[in-house]
């Protein structure tokens, strides 16, 4: 068959028509190095925060610090979109690989096809993990499936893609990191051409990139930084602690406001049905404490209603036990470990910094504990249930 | 060791890949595989080709240290400008939520464009003043 006339004139390029000196293997490890560290960082927390939403965690995660989540899913969000420059400055440096020759021989082939196959899979992952975590921030939904399973199960495959891409390239990343950043060995013969900024010079706005991307996307809740952060999607401004999904969102708002809403605590056959009036005829407790949201974003609050451990003590519930805490946005639950569920600083919120809780935050009654994802801190509670 | 992080590293990928089929049903299987094709394609087909054509002109087209400037914009704004997708998009629809995205997006844009453009100038200016350095003193223009 002849091969069209428009399609011969396409230049199709080979590895050689690349020629600048800044696609080189010691530009690539460096950019890599740091693209490695944000994946290690963000697979790590990601890990963790899956972990903390699970309804029964076989070893319960510590309750202290209180801070502890808002600080590692920050640094998921923080890894995640300085990752952004660094993949693309690196996907740059060996984009002339896409066009290497193909081997004749078949041992060579099969090396070949396994080794870009490796790297499809790789970059595919790493470009979907980034795509998501970014659109998800900005809760702009244009995919129809579980975004938190999804992200979480392509984690674990650009993880190991990862892993055995390094192991593949281990002798040529440590030859490069341990020679000056200037050296051609590991070059290819073709990559003569100055650029127009040195190799120093690229990777120095490589991570100026990051930075500026850094702050501008994630710092929207970091008080010395909010004014610099113009595309974070949330702020404190305003509003003071931002919400997830309003009560509107949540389709609570009739059953929320209504004079007939009362909280159900249970353990086993005994019960407690209380209204709201009668939970603020209670001993009330303040908490300082985050709502520190999967998204990145986190926020402090003056925190005042019924301590959790008081709750179970009105049904005799020993310490010790897990304890389901619902909503009146059904399905919605967590289950409290037991170490939380008795933490003294776990509440059954109805204010929030001095003022009864807005719809949006909760009201009637939500629960506040330390150091939980905040899909977890349940809103507009309706039963709380002592597992056996 | 480099065998054993390769079947690590294999494991892990394998653990995931499973997780997605045991997690997701067939059509979420098959979203999520046009989703990830669509990432390579889109960077290979679509982003490598229009940064090389940038690349070309502003090579060919700008003195080197005003070039050098270029790399600033292009690394910089470029992929600003890519994590800043969701929140224009989204944003330009409407909101039922009065604490997310409350901020002047397109606003921000500009005004991250009008930073990377004053960056640019330093560094085009940073390299004017070691071009004219290594000239006074006869040494070799230095490696690019």
């Amino acid at each position: 068959m002849r091969t069209p006339p428009v399609l011969r004139r396409l230049p199709i390029p080979t590895e050689d028509s690349f020629t600048s000196r800044l696609r080189s293997a010691a530009v690539t490890a460096r950019v890599g190095l740091w693209l490695g560290v944000c994946f290690a960082v963000a697979f790590v927390t990601g890990v963790l925060s899956h972990y903390a939403q699970l309804d029964h965690q076989p070893v319960p995660l510590p309750t202290r610090p209180v801070w502890g989540y808002q600080v590692t899913q920050g640094l998921h969000v923080v890894a995640g979109t300085a990752a952004v420059p660094l993949l693309l400055v690196k996907l740059w440096t060996v984009f002339p690989r896409l066009f290497q020759a193909v081997p004749r021989r078949a041992g060579e082939l099969v090396r070949a096809v396994l080794e870009r196959g490796s790297i499809a899979v790789l970059v595919a992952a790493a470009v979907f993990e980034l795509a998501t975590g970014v659109a998800n921030v900005a809760q702009w939904y244009v995919w129809d499936f579980s975004f938190r399973s999804a992200h979480y199960a392509v984690a674990w495959v650009a993880t190991g893609a990862l892993l055995l891409h390094v192991a593949v390239k281990l002798p040529v990343v440590r030859a490069v990191l341990t020679a000056d950043v200037d050296d051609t060995t590991h070059d290819r013969p073709g990559a003569v051409r100055p650029g127009p900024l040195t190799r120093r010079g690229l990777l120095r706005v490589t991570w100026l990139a990051a930075g500026v991307v850094t702050v501008a996307a994630a710092a929207g809740t970091v008080p010395a930084l909010r004014r610099l952060a113009v595309l974070a999607p949330r702020d404190l401004a305003g509003g003071g602690i931002p919400i997830n999904r309003t009560a509107r969102e949540a389709g609570v708002v009739g059953a929320a406001a209504a004079e007939s809403y009362r909280c159900v605590v249970t353990a086993g056959s005994r019960q407690v049905v209380l209204s709201r009036q009668q939970l603020l005829a209670l001993p009330q407790r303040t908490a300082t404490l985050p709502i520190a949201c999967v998204e990145g974003w986190s926020a402090s609050g003056s925190w005042t209603g019924v301590r959790m451990r008081d709750l179970l003590d009105l049904v005799g519930a020993p310490a010790g036990k897990e304890v389901r805490v619902s909503s009146l946005q059904s399905p919605h639950d967590t289950v409290l470990p037991a170490s939380f569920a008795d933490d003294p600083k776990t509440l059954l919120a109805l204010a929030l910094d001095g003022d009864p809780l807005s719809l949006d935050h909760g009201f009637p009654a939500r629960l506040i504990a330390p150091d939980r994802p905040g899909v977890e801190q349940v809103k507009w509670v309706a039963r709380i249930e002592v597992l056996s | 060791m480099r065998v054993a992080l390769g079947v690590l590293g294999v494991a892990l990928a394998a653990y995931g890949g499973w997780l997605l089929l045991r997690t997701q049903d067939t059509g979420e299987v098959l979203t999520i595989g046009v989703w990830l094709g669509a990432g390579v394609v889109l960077h290979d087909a679509v982003l490598a080709p229009l940064t090389i054509v940038l690349g070309w002109a502003v090579a060919r087209r700008l003195p080197d240290p005003v070039a050098a400037g270029a790399v600033v914009v292009l690394v910089v704004l470029g992929s600003a400008s890519l994590v800043a997708v969701p929140v224009l998009v989204n944003s330009a629809g409407p909101q039922t939520n009065p604490t997310l995205l409350v901020r002047d997006y397109p606003l921000g844009w500009l005004e991250l464009a009008g930073a990377s453009l004053v960056l640019a100038a330093v560094v085009t200016a940073a390299v004017l003043r070691s071009d004219e350095a290594r000239r006074r003193n006869g040494a070799d223009p230095g490696r690019r």
